[in-house]
């Protein structure tokens, strides 16, 4: 029995705290502390950079930062806009709203407000722009510029968020008695059905050739591993196309050793999608030892590898220096110990691929920073987290989910 | 003895989920594993599934040793999970054939079951379509549908039919029961005490942890054969005659 009118404004407010509180909650301590580096660079070095252009042209040339201002408040409400089309989308996750007897004004208000919060990443830039400008730009006009920023940053995400829900308006049809947000919120409960794939392929080749095939329809399907596959080709691709660049001759080679070092990370963080992929309970209760899953896993690691000390070898002949060569041999065998590492960290700790990605990319900044410093020293440390991830792999049988 | 377990024990910190559990299953029978929420029925399945260690005890497939002999094991055993996970962006027909080729069955074969089992599921039509898009009830289906396409000596059933429509659940007890009779053994835990009642050879309860008590058939005496009035009534309704319908 209702016994009061429900403080609707309230309640949302209590769960969008909660709601905070838990996204917080989520991100561990060491992403925490990574996600705040990485924006302290990028607002240090867009600070460096504002502060010699600002410097560099004529005093009371604010508006350089205002119009940078203006255009992050923008991308910010743009990058709202889009996390609220995709709330409103066919097939979002969401509770049953419409179940709920609230008006549906309310509920799209309160799926605005969990989605504005996301302009506020364009606020620590921004911030660095203004500070860029202390001491250039007059004090009254950086406090002007701040208080206008706020007010557009607050706007565009609002406009943003309008702007998305015109979007889903456009996806839905006319309803005699059925306003417009009810419309645009049924469609998003609505789940998509997913397209179909071709016939299967019946094969008696075993495990280890049904691993790969499914690996690679995995690679092929719309998903976690294939994206993952995109940044090795960018960085592969890039690492060819440096050799016909107009790069001096000593560092050509030295670029495309870099982007191809970074297509071997890129290969062996998308074998660790693919053991990501892997269910627990399947993997665990078929009869399947560590040699077929790992040796699936090298195979695609070594495939890597040999398509990238290729394309070094393609590379060196586009390039206009008659005399340019590439390390074919050296790319090869250090792209193999890239993604050899890689499957050995998949799985001896699956069914933790964070934990195996972490370890993987804490390895190699290892190396490449010891390289940095002794030349051979990367390679040693390189080769030691190889062998010591391959003592673990015949643990694989008994280690657990927890 | 298809499943021999004794002095199985596992410790979440200081709570014993299973402790001491000690349990037969005989080649044709059909045990029931019963238990409040919290028992260890899940936690002792996943361990005779061969997904988490135990720590003391052993657990024998056919007299071959889970933990010191795993592939052998496995090969005995299909896991239809309480909640089933596959590859989600795999048809169901692509991860049945991905199954059949880890197993090592004759694809001709498995293929011809496997679109036999869909169609008495009532899945045949979605076969081709990513997991990730099922309902809660097909995924369950299908999970089932995964554990026995082998036709395995040992199924473990963690409440692996709540969620079926009736026609698929009457079709899945009478696959049960022609494994069974066929000599495999079945290890069933379920919450609804009627599927356990009308299925189950012998029940073993299970609470904190321990059996409390193994209960044979004749303790509960013989469920009414056949149909009830609502089954008969529901299946009429969706145009399956009750005749086709094995009781």
């Amino acid at each position: 029995m209702l016994e009061h009118a429900p403080d609707l404004a309230a309640a949302f407010a209590r769960l969008e705290r909660s709601l905070l509180r838990r996204r917080w909650a989520a991100i561990e301590p060491v992403l925490r502390f990574e996600i705040a580096a990485l924006v302290a660079f990028l607002c240090a070095s867009l600070f460096w950079r504002m502060r010699l252009r600002l410097g560099s042209i004529a005093f009371a040339h604010g508006p350089w930062a205002a119009a940078a201002d203006g255009a992050l408040a923008l991308a910010g409400g743009a990058l709202c806009g889009a996390r609220h089309a995709l709330r409103l989308a066919p097939g979002s996750p969401a509770p049953p709203w419409l179940a709920l007897p609230i008006p549906p004004v309310e509920i799209h208000r309160h799926l605005a407000r969990t989605s504005q919060p996301l302009a506020l990443w364009a606020a620590a830039p921004a911030v660095a722009i203004l500070a860029a400008g202390v001491g250039i730009v007059p004090g009254v006009a950086l406090l002007a510029f701040a208080g206008g920023f706020g007010i557009v940053l607050d706007r565009a995400a609002r406009l943003g968020c309008a702007a998305a829900f015109g979007l889903a308006l456009l996806r839905t049809e006319p309803h005699p008695g059925c306003d417009a947000t009810t419309r645009v919120l049924a469609v998003a409960a609505r789940p998509v059905r997913a397209a179909r794939s071709g016939a299967a392929r019946w094969r008696g080749d075993g495990a280890f050739a049904a691993f790969l095939r499914k690996d690679a329809l995995l690679a092929r399907r719309p998903g976690a591993a294939r994206g993952r596959l995109v940044p090795p080709l960018v960085f592969g691709a890039l690492s060819v196309l440096v050799w016909t660049a107009p790069i001096a001759p000593g560092a050509v080679s030295t670029v495309a050793l870099a982007l191809t070092l970074m297509a071997a990370a890129g290969v062996a963080g998308w074998i660790v999608a693919l053991a990501a992929s892997d269910p627990f309970p399947v993997v665990r209760s078929l009869p399947l030892g560590p040699g077929v899953v790992w040796g699936t896993r090298v195979t695609w690691a070594a495939l890597g590898a040999v398509t990238l000390a290729a394309g070094q070898a393609l590379g060196a002949d586009l390039s206009p220096a008659p005399s340019a060569t590439a390390p074919v041999a050296g790319t090869a065998l250090v792209a193999l110990a890239i993604g050899v590492l890689g499957a050995n960290y998949a799985i001896t700790l699956f069914p933790r691929a964070d934990h195996a990605e972490r370890i993987l990319g804490i390895a190699l900044a290892i190396s490449i920073t010891a390289s940095l410093m002794i030349y051979y020293l990367g390679w040693a440390l390189l080769l030691a987290a190889l062998l010591h991830s391959a003592r673990r792999l015949p643990r694989w049988a008994r280690s657990e989910a927890a | 003895m298809t499943l021999r377990i004794q002095g199985l024990t596992y410790r979440y910190g200081a709570l014993f989920a299973l402790d001491g559990v000690a349990l037969d299953v005989k080649p044709g029978e059909i045990v029931g594993l019963l238990g409040p929420n919290g028992a260890g029925k899940s936690t002792l399945l996943r361990m005779v599934a061969g997904l988490q260690p135990p720590d003391a005890g052993t657990v024998h497939v056919d007299d071959v040793d889970l933990w010191r002999d795993p592939i052998a094991a496995k090969r005995r055993l299909g896991f239809a999970s309480e909640h089933p996970e596959f590859y989600e962006e795999l048809s169901a027909e692509q991860y049945l054939a991905f199954l059949a080729a880890v197993r090592g069955l004759d694809p001709q074969a498995a293929a011809g079951r496997a679109r036999e089992l869909f169609a008495s599921l009532g899945l045949a039509g979605r076969t081709d379509e990513p997991v990730r898009g099922f309902s809660n009830g097909m995924r369950k289906k299908l999970s089932f549908l995964a554990a026995i396409l082998h036709r395995p000596r040992l199924l473990l059933c963690d409440e692996a039919l709540e969620g079926f429509d009736a026609p698929a659940a009457l079709y899945a007890r009478e696959t049960l029961r022609a494994l069974a009779a066929g000599g495999a053994a079945v290890l069933f835990s379920s919450h609804v005490t009627e599927a356990v009642e009308r299925l189950c050879d012998r029940v073993v309860v299970l609470h904190r942890g321990r059996v409390v008590r193994t209960l044979a058939r004749a303790e509960w005496g013989v469920p009414s054969p056949g149909l009830t009035t609502l089954e008969r009534a529901f299946l009429e309704l969706i145009g399956v005659p009750a005749a086709e319908v094995p009781a």
